[in-house]
C-alpha cells in the first residue's frame, strides 16, 4: 500500500472511521428522552407496545435514507434546501417551531443529566449548572471529534439492556407475539405514548443531522451505496437497543406492578442482572447519552437555523463574527439548564413530554422532505420510488391521526373511547 | 418611484389596461444587460394557467399596481428553455434562481443569502441594482417590516441595512452565473487565498466548482492549500479531473500530497496520471511517507546549490527557480551525492561579495531531522534554533525540508485551522 500514509495513529481510529454518519446519528437518538420513553413504555404497558417497533423501524430507515440521499445528491443541508425551495416565509416559521421543539429536547437532556447524577447522590443544583458549563466549553473550545469518540465508546453501556433482558427470565414467546400483534387502546395516555415512541425514535432534528453529516463527509451520488447500508445498520441498532429497554422494563418493573416516577425506578430494570449496581449503570448510560446530546442538540439547531437564514456559522468563529450562531447555541444551553433548576421539576415527565412534541412536529418536517425528494429538478433520477413515498406518507398520516386523537382526548376526556364504542357497536 | 424591492411586487395581481386581472406575479425573467441584469418579462399565474409577459407589454410596474397590455400577444410558452444537448435549464428567473440562494459577497469575502432584491428603473428598462442580505430584507419578505421596526425602536436600536451592490456579487448557480459582472470576477481573483479558502469551505461541494471556474488554477491551488486537507480533498474530488490536476500542479507538492492522501487510490492514480510528470513524481515521492512523521510534513521543493558556486551564481539560480519554490530564504549547500554540507541565507548571499564561493559563507553544523522523526521532534528543533525550515535527511541524504508553518499548524488547536465545522 505505498499510496497510503495513514497507518499509524489512524490505525487505532480505523474502527471509528468505519462508523458512518448513520450509525452515529442513530446512537445519538437513544438520548435521555429515548431511554425514558422506552422505559416508560415497558413499565406502564408491558409488552403491548412492542408491535410499534417494527413499523417504526421501517419508517425510520426510509426517512433517514431519504435525508442521506438528498445530502449526497444535492450536497446541501436540509434547511438549505427548504429555504431555497419554499422561500423565506415557510422556512422562518418551520425554524421557529424547530427551535422550540429542539429546546424541549435540550431541556430533556439536562433533565437526564440531573436524573442520572441524582442516582449518585449529586443534587441537580450542582450537576446541571456544571454540566451546562462543561457542554458549552467542550463545544466552543474543545475538539468535537474527541467528544464524539468518547460518547461512542460509552455507548457500549447499552449492551447491559439485552443482557438484563436475557437474565430476567422473559417469556420470549409472549414477546414475539406482542411484537407482531397490533393493539390499540382508545385512551389519551396510550395514544400519547404511541406518539412519543415514534417521536423519540424518529426525532425531527435527526433528519437535519443525518443530512448534514452526509454532506460534511463529502459523500456524493457516486459513492452513495455504502451510506445506505450505514443508515440501515444504524437504525436497526438503535431500535434493537430500544426493544431491549422496553423488554427489560416490562419484565421487571411492569411485572411487579411498580410505578415509575424517577430515574431510580427506571434503573430497577437492570437489577436482575447487576443487582445493586443497577442504578449506577443506568446512571452512567443516561449521563453519557444526555451530556453528549445536550451539546449536539443546541449546536445542530444553531447550525441549521443559521444555514437557513444565511447567517455566519461555525465553532471556528466567535461571538463577534457569528453572533447569531453563538447566541442561538448559548441561549439553548442556558434555557435548557435553567428550566431544570426550577424547584420541583418532574424530570421523567419533562423527558417524556418533549418526545411527544417531537412526534407532533415530525409530520411537518416530513411533508417538506417529501416535496423536496420528489422534485425532479433537484434530485434527477434519485427521486423517491413508490414504496418509499408510501411508507413516508403513511407515517405522516398516522402521526397526524394520532395527534388529532390525543388532542381531542385532552380537550374532551373520554370522547374518543366513546366514539370507538359507538363504532364497534 | 424608480427604486423598488422585489418582495413588494411578487404575488401582486397584474391587470390589463381595462382593469381585468390577468393573473398574479410569480417570477421575473432576467437576462444579462450591458452592465446590470435586466428584467426580460413577468411570469404570471392565474388559476392553473401560467403565462409569460414580455417586458415590452408592461406599462406600469409599481408596488401598488402592475399593469400590462397583452392585446396582440400570443399565449407564450412558460416552460423553461432547455439546452438541447445537456437538457440543462438555460433561462434565468429571479425567484427561482436568485432569491433565497447563497451568493458570494466579493467585497466582504463572505457567503451570504439573498433575502430581497432591489430593482431600479432607468428609461424603459428595469435592472437589478442590489441584493439585500440583512435583517431588514428578511422582515420585508415576511411582511413584518413595520412590526420589526417598531420592536427595534422600543429596544432603542435600529434594524441595520445590509445591501450589497450587484457589482460585488458573484452567483454560485452555474446558470445564474451569467449575471455575475466582470467587476465581481476580478474582485474574486484579487482576493487573498485565505479568504477564498474561507468561502470554499462554506459552500456546498457542487457550488464550489462555480467559484473555482472563475479563478486561475494558481489562485485556487493557494486557496485549497489553506484548507484543512480533508476539506480540500473533497473540493478537489468534486471537480472534473482535468481541472483538478491543473490545480494540483500549481500547489506545493507537500500540500498536494496531503490532499491526495485522503482520496481513494484509483482517483489518486488518475489525477497523478493527468499531472505533468515532474510534478506528479514530486507528489508521489511525498505520498510514501507516514502522515505524522517529518517525511509526511516535508516539502521536497527547496533551494540547493553545489559548494563551488559563487554567491552571484547562487542568486541567479534563485531568480531562475524561485517561482517554483516556496522557501527561498534558506539555500542549502549540497554535495553531488545529496549529502548536505551547510546552509546559507538569502540575506547572506545578498550581502556577500559576488565572487565568494558559497562554501565560504555557509553556516555549517546543520540542524536536521530524520524522515521518520515525529512532528514533536521537528517542532523542538525549529523552536530551539529559531529556524524557518529544517532539512529532512533519509539515510544521510537530504530529501526535503519541513517549514516552520507546516509543523506549527499541527500544534495549533483545531479551532484555528480552517475546517468546515460539522454539526454532526
Amino acid at each position: 500500500m505505498p499510496f497510503f500514509k495513514k497507518f499509524s495513529r489512524k490505525n487505532i481510529l480505523l474502527f471509528f472511521a468505519l462508523l458512518g454518519p448513520g450509525i452515529i446519528t442513530a446512537n445519538v437518538d437513544n438520548d435521555a428522552g429515548g431511554i425514558t420513553t422506552y422505559s416508560l413504555a415497558g413499565a406502564r404497558y408491558g409488552y403491548s407496545l412492542l408491535w410499534m417497533l417494527i413499523p417504526t423501524t421501517v419508517s425510520l430507515v426510509v426517512i433517514q435514507e431519504m435525508c442521506a440521499r438528498m445530502g449526497a445528491v444535492t450536497g446541501k443541508g436540509l434547511s438549505d434546501l427548504i429555504r431555497e425551495s419554499f422561500g423565506l416565509r415557510t422556512t422562518f416559521y418551520i425554524m421557529i417551531a424547530l427551535f422550540l421543539t429542539n429546546l424541549g429536547n435540550t431541556i430533556s437532556e439536562f433533565a437526564g443529566i440531573a436524573a442520572g447524577l441524582e442516582l449518585f447522590g449529586v443534587t441537580k443544583y450542582l450537576s446541571v449548572p456544571l454540566a451546562a458549563a462543561l457542554v458549552w466549553l467542550l463545544i466552543v473550545k474543545g475538539s468535537y471529534r474527541i467528544v464524539e469518540r468518547v460518547f461512542l465508546i460509552v455507548c457500549v453501556v447499552y449492551l447491559v439492556y439485552p443482557l438484563a433482558a436475557l437474565s430476567a427470565d422473559v417469556p420470549w414467546g409472549e414477546v414475539a407475539r406482542a411484537a407482531v400483534t397490533p393493539t390499540f387502546r382508545a385512551d389519551g395516555d396510550y395514544v400519547a405514548m404511541m406518539i412519543a415512541l415514534i417521536g423519540t425514535t424518529i426525532a425531527p432534528w435527526m433528519q437535519f443531522y443525518q443530512q448534514a453529516a452526509v454532506v460534511e463527509k463529502g459523500i456524493t451520488a457516486e459513492n452513495y451505496g455504502f451510506t445506505r447500508l450505514d443508515v440501515i445498520i444504524g437504525c436497526v441498532l438503535a431500535v434493537i437497543v430500544a426493544l431491549f429497554i422496553v423488554v427489560a422494563c416490562a419484565a421487571s418493573i411492569h411485572r411487579q406492578g411498580l410505578p415509575i416516577e424517577t430515574a431510580a425506578d427506571a434503573a430497577m430494570a437492570l437489577e436482575p442482572l447487576v443487582g445493586k449496581y443497577a442504578s449506577w449503570l443506568f446512571g452512567v448510560g443516561l449521563i453519557n447519552a444526555s451530556l453528549f446530546a445536550a451539546g449536539i442538540l443546541p449546536l445542530s439547531t444553531a447550525y441549521y437555523i443559521c444555514e437557513a437564514m444565511g447567517w455566519e456559522l461555525g465553532i471556528d468563529k466567535d461571538f463577534r463574527r457569528a453572533p447569531e450562531f453563538f447566541w442561538l447555541f448559548t441561549i439553548s444551553v442556558v434555557i435548557g439548564a435553567a428550566t431544570i433548576l426550577i424547584p420541583g421539576m418532574p424530570l421523567m415527565f419533562v423527558m417524556y413530554v418533549s418526545q411527544v412534541v417531537n412526534g407532533v412536529m415530525l409530520p411537518f418536517v416530513l411533508i417538506l422532505m417529501l416535496l423536496l425528494i420528489n422534485n425532479k429538478r433537484l434530485m434527477g433520477k434519485f427521486v423517491n420510488g413508490p414504496i418509499f413515498n408510501a411508507v413516508a406518507w403513511v407515517t405522516v398520516a398516522g402521526l397526524i391521526v394520532l395527534t388529532a386523537v390525543m388532542t381531542i382526548d385532552t380537550v374532551w376526556p373520554g370522547a374518543i373511547s366513546a366514539l370507538v364504542k359507538l363504532v364497534a357497536g | 418611484m424608480n427604486e423598488l424591492y422585489v418582495s413588494a411586487v411578487l404575488g401582486r395581481p397584474v391587470i390589463d389596461p381595462s382593469g381585468v386581472e390577468l393573473g398574479r406575479l410569480t417570477d421575473l425573467g432576467l437576462v444579462p444587460g450591458k452592465t446590470l441584469p435586466v428584467v426580460s418579462g413577468l411570469f404570471i399565474r392565474s388559476g392553473g394557467r401560467r403565462r409569460f409577459v414580455p417586458w415590452s407589454c408592461v406599462n406600469l410596474f409599481t408596488p401598488v399596481i402592475v399593469s400590462a397590455d397583452l392585446s396582440g400577444e400570443a399565449d407564450s410558452d412558460t416552460s423553461w428553455t432547455e439546452d438541447e444537448e445537456t437538457g440543462a435549464i438555460t433561462d434565468i428567473r429571479l425567484r427561482r434562481d436568485i432569491l433565497d440562494r447563497q451568493i458570494v459577497d466579493v467585497d466582504g469575502a463572505k457567503v451570504v443569502r439573498v433575502n430581497d432584491l432591489k430593482l431600479h428603473s432607468r428609461g424603459k428598462s428595469l435592472f437589478i441594482e442590489a441584493v439585500d442580505v440583512g435583517i431588514r430584507g428578511m422582515a420585508r419578505r415576511l411582511g413584518q417590516l413595520r412590526f420589526w421596526n417598531w420592536l427595534a425602536k422600543s429596544l432603542g436600536v435600529t434594524l441595520p441595512t445590509r445591501e450589497i451592490d450587484w457589482r460585488f456579487v458573484a452567483q454560485l448557480d452555474p446558470n445564474a452565473d451569467k449575471l455575475t459582472l466582470t467587476v465581481a470576477r476580478e474582485r474574486l481573483t484579487d482576493m487573498h487565498p485565505a479568504d477564498i479558502a474561507e468561502i470554499l469551505a462554506q459552500l456546498p461541494h457542487k457550488e464550489a466548482g462555480t467559484v473555482i471556474g472563475a479563478l486561475d488554477p494558481e489562485t485556487v491551488g493557494e486557496a485549497i492549500g489553506e484548507l484543512d486537507p480533508e476539506v480540500g480533498g473533497r473540493v478537489i474530488s468534486q471537480l472534473d479531473s482535468e481541472m483538478a490536476s491543473d490545480i494540483l500542479e500549481e500547489m506545493e507538492p507537500d500540500e498536494a500530497a496531503d490532499l491526495l492522501a485522503d482520496l481513494p487510490e484509483e482517483k489518486v492514480r488518475e489525477l497523478l496520471g493527468l499531472m505533468d510528470t515532474e510534478d506528479a513524481e514530486m507528489v508521489q515521492e511525498l505520498l510514501e511517507h507516514e502522515e505524522d512523521t517529518a517525511g509526511g510534513l516535508m516539502n521536497n521543493m527547496f533551494a540547493f546549490v553545489p559548494p563551488a558556486m559563487t554567491a552571484e551564481e547562487a542568486l541567479n539560480y534563485i531568480r531562475l527557480v524561485g517561482a517554483e519554490i516556496e522557501n527561498v530564504y534558506y539555500v542549502y549547500v549540497i554535495r553531488a551525492d545529496e549529502t548536505p554540507l551547510g546552509v546559507v541565507t538569502l540575506k547572506r548571499l545578498l550581502l556577500s561579495p559576488p565572487k565568494t564561493p558559497v562554501a565560504e559563507i555557509m553556516t555549517v553544523g546543520l540542524k536536521a531531522v530524520g524522515v521518520e522523526d515525529t512532528p514533536g521532534k521537528v517542532m523542538d528543533i525549529i523552536s530551539k534554533y529559531n529556524l524557518l525550515a529544517v532539512p529532512v535527511l533519509d539515510d544521510g541524504h537530504m530529501v526535503g525540508i519541513v517549514q516552520a508553518d507546516a509543523v506549527i499548524e499541527r500544534f495549533l488547536p483545531e479551532s484555528v485551522t480552517r475546517t468546515r465545522f460539522a454539526a454532526h
